[in-house]
C-alpha cells in the first residue's frame, strides 16, 4: 500500500494494471452469474410462449394473451412472441392493443409482409381506408418469410376484396389485372381471380380465366358453371349453352346449372334479335316475348299498383300480336318488344320469382341495353 | 492606497533565462515529471473504471433481483393470490430483521443518503452500506414491495466509487467528487440512459452545475451503460407507435395531462411528507414491523385484484402504453401506487422511487389519453404516447427535475417525435408541483432527518443579482492615459473621487488613485500618465454578470469598470466593493462567492 501513497513513476501504470484485472476478474463473474439467468430466462419464455401457442390452439385467445405477455417478460425483443401476442390480442377482439403492438413491431420492420398485412386488416376494420391501403401494399411489396410470391398474391387479392367491400370496383379491377397477370397454373386461383373479374362486372376477363382453368381441366364443375354464367352475361348464349351441359355432364344434380341452362336455352328459343334468323322467325319470336309478358302481367295480377296500366296496355297491344299484321307492319316488332321488356322490368320488381321465360326476356333485355350503350 | 503592481514576470523573462540545450539531468527530470503520477488524469481514467465496475453492479442487482422475484412470486407475469399476499409481509419481517442488525445504514432509497454522503461525509459510503442495499433492495423489490432499483443503484455506484476512491488513497477533494461519479454510472445503468443520469446528478445529487466535474460524471455513464449493455442488451425499455405531426390541439390535451400530474405529484408528496414522521416517532419494536405491516397491506391489495401494484412495475407500464386497460383501472393503478408506494418506502424498506413515480405517470397519463380519446376522437397521440408523457410529467412534477424528465421520457421510449408534448406537461405538471407544494418531496425527507443539503431546485428559486443591480452611473471624470500628470491633476480637482477610471491605448482600463496623482504633482512630475508606472489595469464586467463575479473582481480592485457587450469601449458604470455589499444587504441574501 505504501508504493500506492507516494508519486512513484510506475504509480499510475500500476494502479490501471490492478483495476483492469479487477475489472476482468468481476466482468468474468458477472458473465458467468448473466449466463445463468439468462438460460433460465430463455426457457422460461419458451415455456410461456408454448403454453399460449397451445391455447390459441385450444381456441383460448385470453388466456393466450396472458401467457405470451409473460413470455415477453423474459424476453422482450422477441420477434415471435410480439407477433403471437399480437394475434392473440385480435384474436381476442382486443384490436386496438393488437394495433399498437403491430405498430411497433412495424418501426422495427416497416418492410415486413405479415405485419403489414395484419395492420391492414385492423385498418380495414376501423374503417381507416388511407391506412389500410397503405399497409395492404407494404404487404403486398414487403419481405415475407417464405412463399413470398403466394403471400403477395394472397395480400392482394384481400387488397381486392377490402376495394369490393367499399363498392370500389375500379381500384378493385385494375388489382385485379395485375394479378391475373401472374397467376400460376392452379385452377383454384384461376376461379377465384374469374370469381372476383366478375364482381367488378369484367365478364370477358372473367371468362378468359375460366378458359385457362378448362384448358388444365376439362371437367372442372366451377369454372364451367364460372364460364357459363359469365358467357351468359356477355351474352354468347350458345357458348354458355355448351358449358353448362358440360357442367351438367359432371354432375347432373347441380341446380343452379340446370336453371341457368333452362333460362339460356329459353333465350335461344325465343332471343328475336339473334343472328341469322328469318324474317318470319323474328315475328314468330316477338309474338312468343309479348306472350310470354302478358301471361307475367296476368300472373302478377292487380296485387302490385303498377301493374294494371301494363295490362291495359297489353290488351290494346294484342291486336296488333299476329303475324300477319306485323307481316305487312314490321316496323311494329320493336313496339311490341319495347312493350315486353318494359313490363317484365316491371313485374321483376313487384312480382313473385320469374320463369325460365321471364328470365329470359329479362336477360335479352339487358342485352339490348349493353348493346345499346 | 496604492494601485497594485502591474509589472509581472513573462513566460519570455524565464525563456530568456533558460539554457538553450539543456542538460541530459534536466530532461531526465523532466520526463520524471511527466510521468509521475498525475491525480487528475488518473482520476479521468478512474472515472471510467468506475463506470464499469458500476455497470457490472446494476447488471449483477438487477439479475439477483430477478431472480428473487422468480422465487418469490414465481414466474407468471401476475403472482398466485397467495404468494402476493405472504412474500412482501414475510420478507418485510427479513428484511427489518437485516436492517436492526446487520445493515443500519441501508435503509430508503439511497438518492439523499448520496448526497448526504456527498456533503457531510466528504463522499464516503461505507462499503457495508453498500452491500446492505444490495441484499435488501433486491428482497424488497423482488418480493413486491412497491418500489424500484433505479436509486439504490445510484446509492450502490457511489459507494463502489466511494470504496475504489478510499483504496486508491486519493485526496478528499477527488474522493468528495467520486460519489457523484459513481452515482451518475449507477444511474445510468438502471435506467440505460446516460445523459438522464448525468443531468440527475447535476440537478439533484451535486445541485449545482460544475464544469470541472462533468468530464467524469459523463466518463463513467457512458462506460456504465456500455458495460450493462454488454449484459442486458440494448433495447429502450418502452416501444410505443410513434407519433406522428402533433398538432396545437393536441397540445392542449397533453398540458391537460401535465395540469392533473402536478396535482398527483403533490398528493404523492403531501402522502409521504405526512406518514413518514409519523412512522419515524413511532416505538422500535413499531419501526421493526413496518415493512412487514407495509408488505401486507400490499399483499392485500395485490390479493384483492391489483397485482399490478407490486414492484417495480415495468412490464404493467408497457401494458398500460399498449392499451391493456380501461381508464378506470389506469386511474384505479395510479392511486393505489400513489398508496403502495407510500406504505413500502414510508415503512423504511430499501428500494427507489424512481419506478413508482413513473408507474404512477404511465397509469395517469393512460387514463388521461383514454379519457380524452374518448372525448376527441381525432387526437393522433396514442394511449401509449399519453403514458410515456405522463412518467415524464410525474418525474418533473414530485422528483423536480425538469430537464432531466425530458431526456428521461425521450431515453427510455428512443423516441423523439413526442418531444413537444413532453415539454408542454412536463412543464406544467412542474410549475403547478412548485406552486403548490415549495418544499420538493426529496428535500422535505432529507428536512425530516434533521438535513439541510443545496438543491438545483432552490437554486432555480432564488433571485439572480446582477452587475447592475449594483453599479454606479459612468462617472463624470475619465482620464485619458496620453494626458500629462498636471493637466490630469487639474481635471480631477472638479470632484472629490478617490479613484479615477483611465483609458489606455487599445481599450484597456485601468484605474488611478487620487493619493498617487497627488504624490506625482509633489514630484513635479510631467510625464503623461501612461508613462508613470501608477497605472493598475483592472477586469472589467458586463451589467448582466451574476453580482457573486463582481465579488470576486471588487474584492481585488477599487474599482471596476462596467462595459457595454456591444461595445467594449463603451463605459456604462462603475462597481465597487461596497455597492456590491449594499446591493445583497438590500436584497437580504448573503454573498456566496
Amino acid at each position: 500500500m505504501n508504493l500506492l501513497k507516494r508519486d512513484y513513476i510506475i504509480r499510475e501504470p500500476l494502479l490501471i494494471s490492478m483495476l483492469v484485472l479487477l475489472t476482468i476478474l468481476f466482468s468474468a463473474l458477472t458473465h458467468a452469474y448473466s449466463a445463468a439467468y439468462d438460460r433460465r430466462r430463455i426457457s422460461l419464455g419458451q415455456e410461456w410462449y408454448a403454453k399460449g401457442k397451445q391455447e390459441l390452439k385450444n381456441s383460448r385467445p385470453a388466456t393466450a394473451v396472458d401467457d405470451f405477455r409473460t413470455a415477453l417478460v423474459y424476453d422482450p425483443g422477441s420477434w415471435d412472441f410480439s407477433t403471437h401476442l399480437a394475434d392473440a390480442l385480435m384474436q381476442a377482439g382486443h384490436d386496438d392493443q393488437a394495433a399498437n403492438y403491430y405498430l411497433g413491431l412495424w418501426q422495427r420492420s416497416p418492410g415486413n409482409g405479415p405485419v403489414n398485412l395484419q395492420l391492414a386488416r385492423l385498418s380495414a376494420r376501423k374503417g381507416d381506408t388511407v391506412s389500410a391501403e397503405r399497409y395492404f401494399n407494404g404487404a403486398i411489396f414487403g419481405d415475407w418469410p417464405q412463399d413470398s410470391a403466394t403471400n403477395r398474391r394472397a395480400a392482394t387479392l384481400e387488397l381486392i376484396n377490402f376495394y369490393l367491400e367499399r363498392g370500389d370496383t375500379g381500384h378493385a379491377e385494375s388489382e385485379l389485372m395485375i394479378v391475373s397477370d401472374n397467376l400460376p397454373e392452379d385452377p383454384q386461383l384461376h376461379n377465384l381471380v374469374a370469381g372476383l373479374f366478375g364482381r367488378v362486372g369484367d365478364e370477358p376477363r372473367a371468362l378468359a380465366q375460366y378458359r385457362q382453368v378448362l384448358q388444365l381441366v376439362p371437367q372442372n364443375l366451377p369454372a364451367l358453371l364460372g364460364a357459363g354464367e359469365a358467357s351468359f352475361r356477355i351474352g354468347d348464349y350458345r357458348a354458355a349453352e355448351g358449358y353448362l351441359t358440360r357442367a351438367l355432364h359432371v354432375d347432373d344434380s347441380n341446380d343452379s346449372a340446370k336453371n341457368l341452362l333452362a333460362v339460356v336455352q329459353s333465350v335461344l328459343a325465343i332471343n328475336p334479335y339473334e343472328r341469322g334468323i328469318s324474317e318470319a322467325e323474328k315475328i314468330k319470336r316477338t309474338l312468343l316475348l309479348f306472350d310470354v309478358a302478358g301471361k307475367r302481367l296476368q300472373s302478377c295480377g292487380s296485387g302490385a299498383s303498377s301493374i294494371p296500366p301494363y295490362l291495359e296496355r297489353w290488351k290494346q297491344l294484342t291486336s296488333m300480336a299476329n303475324p300477319h299484321f306485323l307481316k305487312q307492319h314490321p316496323e311494329e316488332t320493336e313496339t311490341l318488344i319495347d312493350f315486353a321488356v318494359s313490363a317484365e322490368k316491371v313485374a321483376e320488381s313487384q312480382c313473385s320469382e320469374p320463369t325460365s321465360n321471364d328470365a329470359a326476356l329479362l336477360a335479352i333485355a339487358r342485352q339490348r341495353e349493353m348493346e345499346a350503350r | 492606497m496604492s494601485a497594485p503592481d502591474i509589472t509581472t514576470p513573462g513566460d519570455g523573462v524565464n525563456a530568456a533565462n533558460a539554457p538553450v540545450h539543456p542538460s541530459w539531468g534536466a530532461l531526465t527530470s523532466r520526463l520524471t515529471a511527466q510521468l509521475a503520477f498525475n491525480e487528475d488524469r488518473f482520476f479521468l481514467i478512474l472515472a471510467v473504471f468506475i463506470g464499469i465496475f458500476a455497470g457490472l453492479a446494476v447488471v449483477c442487482f438487477r439479475i439477483t433481483m430477478e431472480w428473487t422475484r422468480l422465487y418469490l412470486l414465481g414466474s407468471a407475469l401476475t403472482p398466485s393470490p397467495w404468494r402476493a399476499f405472504l412474500a412482501p409481509s414475510l420478507t418485510g419481517l427479513v428484511i427489518s430483521a437485516l436492517i436492526f442488525t446487520v445493515f443500519r445504514g441501508a435503509t430508503g432509497s439511497g438518492l439523499n443518503q448520496t448526497k448526504a454522503a456527498l456533503y457531510i461525509s466528504n463522499g464516503y459510503i461505507p462499503l457495508r452500506t453498500v452491500i446492505g442495499k444490495f441484499i435488501l433492495a433486491t428482497l424488497a423489490i423482488g418480493s413486491g414491495h412497491s418500489l424500484g432499483p433505479e436509486d439504490p443503484s445510484l446509492q450502490i455506484g457511489a459507494g463502489l466509487a466511494s470504496a475504489l476512491g478510499t483504496r486508491l488513497n486519493l485526496s478528499r477533494k477527488k474522493l468528495r467528487i467520486l460519489a457523484p461519479v459513481g452515482a451518475a454510472a449507477g444511474l445510468a445503468a438502471a435506467f440505460n440512459a446516460p445523459i438522464s443520469a448525468v443531468l440527475f446528478v447535476i440537478e439533484e445529487v451535486i445541485g449545482h452545475w460544475s464544469a470541472g466535474i462533468l468530464a467524469t460524471v459523463v466518463l463513467s455513464a457512458v462506460s456504465s451503460v456500455v458495460t450493462m449493455r454488454l449484459f442486458l442488451g440494448s433495447e429502450p425499455f418502452f416501444r410505443i407507435p410513434q407519433v406522428g405531426v402533433i398538432r396545437w390541439e393536441e397540445l392542449l390535451a397533453y398540458s391537460v395531462l401535465g395540469v392533473l400530474g402536478g396535482i398527483s405529484s403533490v398528493v404523492f408528496a403531501l402522502f409521504i411528507g405526512w406518514l413518514r414522521p409519523k412512522i419515524k416517532a413511532s416505538p422500535n419494536y413499531v419501526q421493526f414491523l413496518c415493512p412487514a405491516i407495509a408488505g401486507l397491506l400490499l399483499g392485500l391489495i395485490a390479493f384483492l385484484g391489483f397485482p399490478q401494484v407490486m414492484g417495480a412495475g415495468y412490464d404493467f407500464m408497457d401494458q398500460a402504453m399498449h392499451n391493456q386497460y380501461t381508464w378506470q383501472v389506469l386511474g384505479i393503478l395510479a392511486g393505489l401506487k400513489i398508496v403502495a408506494t407510500t406504505l413500502s418506502f414510508t415503512s423504511g424498506t430499501p428500494g427507489g422511487m424512481f419506478a413508482p413515480t413513473l408507474f404512477i405517470g404511465a397509469m395517469l397519463g393512460g387514463a388521461v389519453g383514454t379519457v380524452e380519446h374518448l372525448l376527441f376522437p381525432h387526437l393522433t397521440g396514442s394511449v401509449g404516447t399519453y403514458a410515456l408523457v405522463g412518467m415524464g410529467v410525474l418525474f418533473a412534477g414530485f422528483l423536480r427535475a425538469p430537464i432531466t424528465s425530458i431526456f428521461m421520457v425521450l431515453e427510455v421510449s428512443g423516441d423523439y417525435t413526442i418531444i413537444l408534448a413532453v415539454l408542454v406537461a412536463n412543464m406544467f405538471a412542474y410549475l403547478i408541483s412548485r406552486r403548490l407544494q415549495p418544499v420538493p418531496a426529496l428535500e422535505q425527507i432529507t428536512r425530516q432527518d434533521g438535513l439541510y443539503l443545496p438543491a438545483l431546485e432552490e437554486e432555480r428559486e432564488q433571485e439572480v443579482l446582477t452587475v447592475e443591480d449594483a453599479m454606479r452611473p459612468r462617472p463624470a471624470i475619465i482620464l485619458d492615459s496620453q494626458r500629462a500628470v498636471p493637466d490630469a491633476w487639474t481635471t480631477v480637482q472638479a470632484t472629490n473621487d478617490e479613484y479615477f477610471l483611465v483609458r489606455r491605448p487599445s481599450n484597456s482600463v485601468a484605474v488611478m488613485a487620487r493619493a498617487d496623482l497627488k504624490s506625482l504633482m509633489d514630484a513635479e512630475d510631467v510625464r503623461p500618465l501612461e508613462e508613470t508606472q501608477t497605472l493598475a489595469v483592472v477586469p472589467y464586467l458586463h451589467p448582466d454578470e451574476d453580482l457573486q463575479v463582481a465579488l470576486r473582481q471588487a474584492t481585488n480592485y477599487p474599482l471596476v469598470p462596467v462595459l457595454s457587450r456591444a461595445n467594449v469601449s463603451r463605459i456604462l458604470g462603475v462597481i465597487a466593493l461596497a455597492d456590491i455589499m449594499e446591493t445583497y444587504r438590500k436584497s437580504n441574501r448573503p454573498p456566496q462567492g
